[in-house]
């Protein structure tokens, strides 16, 4: 992603351009308790291109993180297809992945912001060995250039640099989500996966985290999923959206065009609560 | 058994009713299987079913099958324990061993076929064909950072050390080096990462590409692993953190004079402190005048 120029955000250009991601048929289910199953998601198909931040909205319990879940490889589908571009040529469907494939996915070819800060980083290491983590990955060997790295990402993420050396558990939940961001940076991945990143903080700590990801987004023009219950989140990074009910997508497209002019009846009660 | 009960009476092994070497047939094989898996897998744990042992475990139960697995009535064997072949767990240990095999015992490194270790690995370089056996408390390199031994096992099968990397991150961080003292984490033959043993730093590039055969047992903890002769054995360090020793500047060992050793520092009756060797039998022969070839790089 840093390939890309400084001059901004790039509009998808979907004729002429190759998707970086494949999804085809995404279906996650569960078994409840009594046996019964729960359909967390359900043949959910998109494509992303590169450049782009694809928005997923829709309610509690939708699907959305569980989509975001099977990518990163934190659980296996049900059934369905993914591709890569970066990933071994786009070849592999990801979910066919070995293990050591499936861990280079996770360091090399994706990250991923959590909700909560604890689970997208290691509470017992510092700030600056979180972003280390990527890069040994990567195999740097070299304590000055992954500490000039680690701070180039932090400073991005207007994490102050005096703190590098400190556990990010002791962090305010604002900090703890800019070093997790500062860490999905890392090794620039092809794909960065966005989860509900600013639902746990504060509304005043809210608007800076957002800004600060749109500007990363307008200066390296990374390629992202942002996932969220809230429009207003959405209208704000998101280039395309999906929009998703009960684990089915019911409408997707460009994010203004849906805004204004939402066609299926969920997709207008939700635009309606917002802008009402 | 017959042949067992023959080979005792040819000995004279003084401890009729037991089995040549303490451990019955079974074991010895299972422990020479192993250790040849190791062989092949240098630095890979491979696990064995660990017996008991006339000793406590955590005494070098792991060491002891390895060297009555592999002794026969002709070796020549010493065992060391931090150096000292005098102390009364190595005295005991190399009792039990000449008495149940008839082996000849040695204090002379240079003389004994089959060395067990705690903690060292001595001064005198070691040649083809001679045994190393190391006493080993926790196999796990990767215990500190993962404390399931099946995804530490993953790890292994992976690769996958990038923690390993980051502990050693996150103390250069904190501390300004690496501060594993004894036991310095290790890439052997560029594919495993070992626990060496606890022998301390002045030790580890003894490892790298030796003539002799070094051999880890851990008895509590089930595992033995293998550094063949000629392998590549390299302490995992930054680029710009490079892997030291321990340094002795201007300190030489009080009893023998020797220079070039690993040194210990003791408390003497008048309140203060002096530095030895730890390597008794290299003391002495420093002492005595020999020769002693310390040269194990070459
Ligand atoms: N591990 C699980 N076991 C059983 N059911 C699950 C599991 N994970 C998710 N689900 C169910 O799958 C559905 C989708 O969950 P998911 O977390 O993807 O929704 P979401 O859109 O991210 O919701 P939210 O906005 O609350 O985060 C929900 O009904 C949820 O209860
Ligand atoms: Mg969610």
């Amino acid at each position: 992603m840093e390939a890309l120029t400084e001059s901004g955000i790039r509009p998808p250009d979907t004729a002429a351009e190759q998707p970086l991601l494949r999804v085809k048929g995404l279906t996650k289910h569960y078994q409840s308790a009594s046996g019964g199953r729960i359909v967390a998601c359900e043949d959910v198909t998109f494509d992303v291109y590169p450049g782009e931040v694809l928005g997923i909205v829709g309610e509690s319990g939708s699907g959305k993180s569980t989509v975001l879940q099977c990518l990163f490889q934190d659980v296996m589908p049900t059934s369905g297809e993914a591709y890569l571009s970066s990933f071994l040529g786009g070849t592999r469907n990801l979910w066919e992945a070995d293990r050591r494939e499936r861990r280079h996915l996770r360091t090399h070819d994706m990250s991923m912001v959590y909700q909560n800060p604890r689970q997208g980083l290691n509470l017992m290491v510092t700030a600056g060995g979180n972003i280390a983590e990527r890069l040994l990955a990567a195999e740097w060997r070299k304590v000055a250039d992954i500490r000039a790295k680690a701070s180039d990402y932090l400073s991005r993420t207007e994490v102050p640099l005096d703190r590098m050396d400190d556990f990010p558990a002791f962090f305010s939940g604002g900090m703890q989500q800019r070093v997790q961001i500062a860490k999905a940076l890392a090794n620039n991945p092809a794909l960065v996966l966005l989860d509900e990143l600013t639902t746990g903080l504060d509304v005043s700590v809210q608007a800076g985290v957002l800004d600060l990801v749109r500007d990363i987004q307008h200066r390296l023009g990374m390629t992202a999923i942002v996932v969220s219950h809230d429009l207003g989140v959405i209208r704000l990074l998101a280039d395309r959206t999906l929009v998703m009910k009960d684990g089915h997508v019911v409408e997707a497209g460009l994010t203004d065009q849906i805004l204004e002019d939402p066609q299926h009846p969920y997709t207008q009660l939700l635009v309606n609560c917002v802008t009402h | 058994m017959s042949s067992v009960s023959t080979l005792l009476e040819d000995r004279g092994a003084a401890f009729a009713g037991y089995s040549f070497a303490f451990l019955d047939d079974m074991a010895k094989r299972e422990i020479r299987r192993a250790i040849l898996k190791g062989v092949a897998i240098p630095g890979h744990q491979v696990p064995f079913g660990s017996r008991e042992m006339p000793i406590a475990r955590g005494w070098g139960t792991g060491g002891l099958q390895l060297t009555l697995a592999l002794v026969g009535g002709s070796d020549v064997i010493k065992v060391i324990d931090q150096g000292d072949d005098a102390s009364v767990n190595a005295v005991n240990l190399r009792r039990l061993i000449a008495k149940t095999t008839g082996a000849t015992e040695t204090l002379d490194t240079a003389a004994a076929t089959l060395i067990q270790t705690r903690h060292r690995i001595p001064e005198e370089v070691m040649r083809e064909g001679q045994v190393l056996i190391l006493q080993v408390p926790i196999p796990e390199p990767l215990r500190l950072v993962e404390r399931s031994v099946a995804a530490a096992r993953s790890m292994h099968a992976e690769m996958d050390y990038s923690r390993m990397w980051l502990a050693l991150y996150e103390d250069i961080v904190r501390r300004g080096e690496v501060s594993a003292g004894a036991g310095y984490p290790v890439m052997v033959n560029g594919r495993f990462v070992m626990a060496p043993s606890p022998i301390p730093r002045w030790d580890i590039p003894k490892l790298d590409n030796a003539r002799c055969l070094f051999l880890f047992g851990a008895g509590r903890e089930k595992r033995i692993y293998v550094v063949p002769p000629f392998t590549k054995v390299e302490p995992l360090e930054f680029d710009d953190y490079p892997f030291d020793t321990e340094h002795f500047d201007g300190k030489e060992c009080a009893l023998s004079g020797a220079t070039n050793a690993y040194l210990v520092e003791s408390p003497t009756e008048d309140g203060g402190s002096r530095w030895t060797a730890s390597d008794t039998n290299y003391a002495d022969k420093v002492l005595a005048g020999q020769e002693v070839d310390t040269q194990w790089k070459r």
